[in-house]
């Protein structure tokens, strides 16, 4: 058999192509396992962060029946204010990590960190 | 060849590739809501995914609304409290069978009928220490044995007695849901109801347990096959009074927060129910005990403790990985 299909620099354009498309696979999902900080009202994103390109903190007041107040900074991102009885949202702590999540149910507001290393949470 | 057929030739390997490297092709939709007084999120894989979603939101409000809830009236534990009886179907005649074999296995230390002392906490809106004589009151109206089931009806012999669903709520809802999505075209799906997790289908899932000291690491992963997954964690509501900590999970017999060696409770179980009500059994009865409960119902059950050890039995079903900050301690 000598059914040549393509020549040797038709095959270095195609292999370079592939290696294109695989580096640019490999950055376009890397860029979606950076986390990001989601802020939901009643379902509905509000606000969402990279969390580790914030050169400054972030004061994000969402106002609301709760007075919700949430910060982030480079790293993290918490509940810093909530009118709501038992504040469980503030004392949920500062999410760093894929899949930390807070919520304020009174307020339904929620943060999660997306960019997942587990499939599930329990707490 | 020409030039044509050699650009397509190196458009599809590329395509090819691409479609090789972003092995997230299958259909998945991910969803969350409020239901049940709690924040439901979670992922289905399948097909018909929009319709999955809006009929998963459709049945744990319905199961709220009609069967949980102690305020709706149309609900069937609203009207078994005010009346004092009630005749289920054949499935919440069972889930109330298996609530009442969960409180006599673990002799009280999970009970499904403390609603009165639990309102006097007041957990989940503005909680305080009850007074002591409320307390005593409330107790002397808590009892599962109190509950009498037989063929479908239910009948409480105390009229002052309140069941309630508290514990173990998010684990029927996970039942529920588990029926569906067998009827559902469904491959694979995580549910989380307010922490208490379904993990659905023929796959190996990843679950964090959530690090007791709030730390954003887990305290341990854990990697299961289809089952649920519910924790009972001391420190998940809790609040100061005077110098003291009180938590949440309260032991049936004091009507006070459970005091034992553990911090947090983690069952893995085929059910839902046991998940859920297994976990508060757990906490309350402590290491030893709650090993022997959770075998008796064929779940397994993973304690974390205040000095930072974790506490397991090997199992051939689920592996555990232990964070450095903790201790493993195989029994």
């Amino acid at each position: 058999m000598n059914i040549k299909l393509f020549k040797k620099g038709d095959l270095a354009v195609i292999i370079a192509v592939a290696v294109a498309a695989v580096v640019f696979a490999f950055f376009a999902k890397a860029r979606t396992d950076k986390p990001v900080a989601v802020i939901s009202v009643d379902g509905v994103e509000v606000e969402a962060v990279e969390l580790y390109s914030l050169n400054e903190r972030k004061e994000i007041n969402l106002g609301g029946d709760y007075n919700i107040k949430i910060i982030a900074e480079n790293g993290g991102i918490y509940f810093e204010h909530s009118d709501c009885p038992d504040k469980l949202c503030i004392n949920a702590g500062v999410l760093r990590e894929s899949g930390d999540l807070a919520v304020c149910l009174p307020a339904k507001t929620v943060i999660t960190v997306e960019g997942t290393d587990v499939d599930a949470v329990v707490y | 060849m020409n030039k044509i057929a050699k650009a397509l030739a190196a458009v599809a390997v590329a395509v090819l590739v691409l479609l090789i490297v972003a092995d997230t092709v299958k259909p998945a939709l991910k969803f969350s809501f409020f239901a049940m007084n709690t924040f439901v999120s979670g992922e289905v894989e399948g097909k018909s995914l929009k319709e999955t979603n809006n009929e998963i939101e459709n049945i744990i409000n319905t199961l709220d609304k009609m069967i949980l809830s102690r305020t709706a009236e149309d609900s069937f534990v609203y009207n078994l409290n005010k009346n004092g009886e009630a005749v289920a179907d054949t499935e919440l005649f069972g889930y109330f069978t298996k609530l009442a074999e969960v409180s006599a296995k673990s002799g009280g230390a999970f009970d499904y009928t403390l609603g009165a002392v639990s309102d006097l906490w007041s957990f989940g809106n503005t909680p305080s220490v009850p007074e002591s004589n409320a307390l005593a009151e409330a107790l002397s109206h808590s009892g599962y044995e109190k509950v009498i089931l037989s063929d479908g009806s239910i009948t409480l012999t105390d009229k002052n007695a309140v069941v309630d669903f508290g514990a173990s709520g998010k684990g029927i809802a996970l039942d529920e849901l588990k029926n569906y999505l067998d009827t559902a075209e469904v491959s694979r799906g995580v549910i989380s109801v307010g922490g208490s997790v379904l993990l659905y289908g023929n796959d190996d899932f990843t679950v964090g347990i959530k690090n007791p000291s709030g730390a954003s690491d887990y305290a341990a992963k854990l990697t299961v096959k289809e089952c649920c997954v519910s924790t009972s964690g001391s420190y998940e509501q809790s609040f100061e009074k005077d110098g003291r900590k009180y938590h949440h999970i309260l032991d049936p017999e004091t009507g006070f927060p459970a005091e034992s060696e553990v911090i947090s409770a983690t069952v893995i179980s085929e059910s839902g129910l046991l998940s859920d009500a297994l976990s508060t059994a757990c906490f309350v009865l402590g290491i030893e005990k709650g090993f022997e409960l959770a075998e008796e119902f064929g779940a397994e059950v993973i304690f974390i403790t205040e000095n930072c050890e974790i506490h397991y039995k090997e199992s051939k079903d689920t592996a555990i990985s232990v964070s450095g900050n903790f201790t493993a301690v195989k029994h």
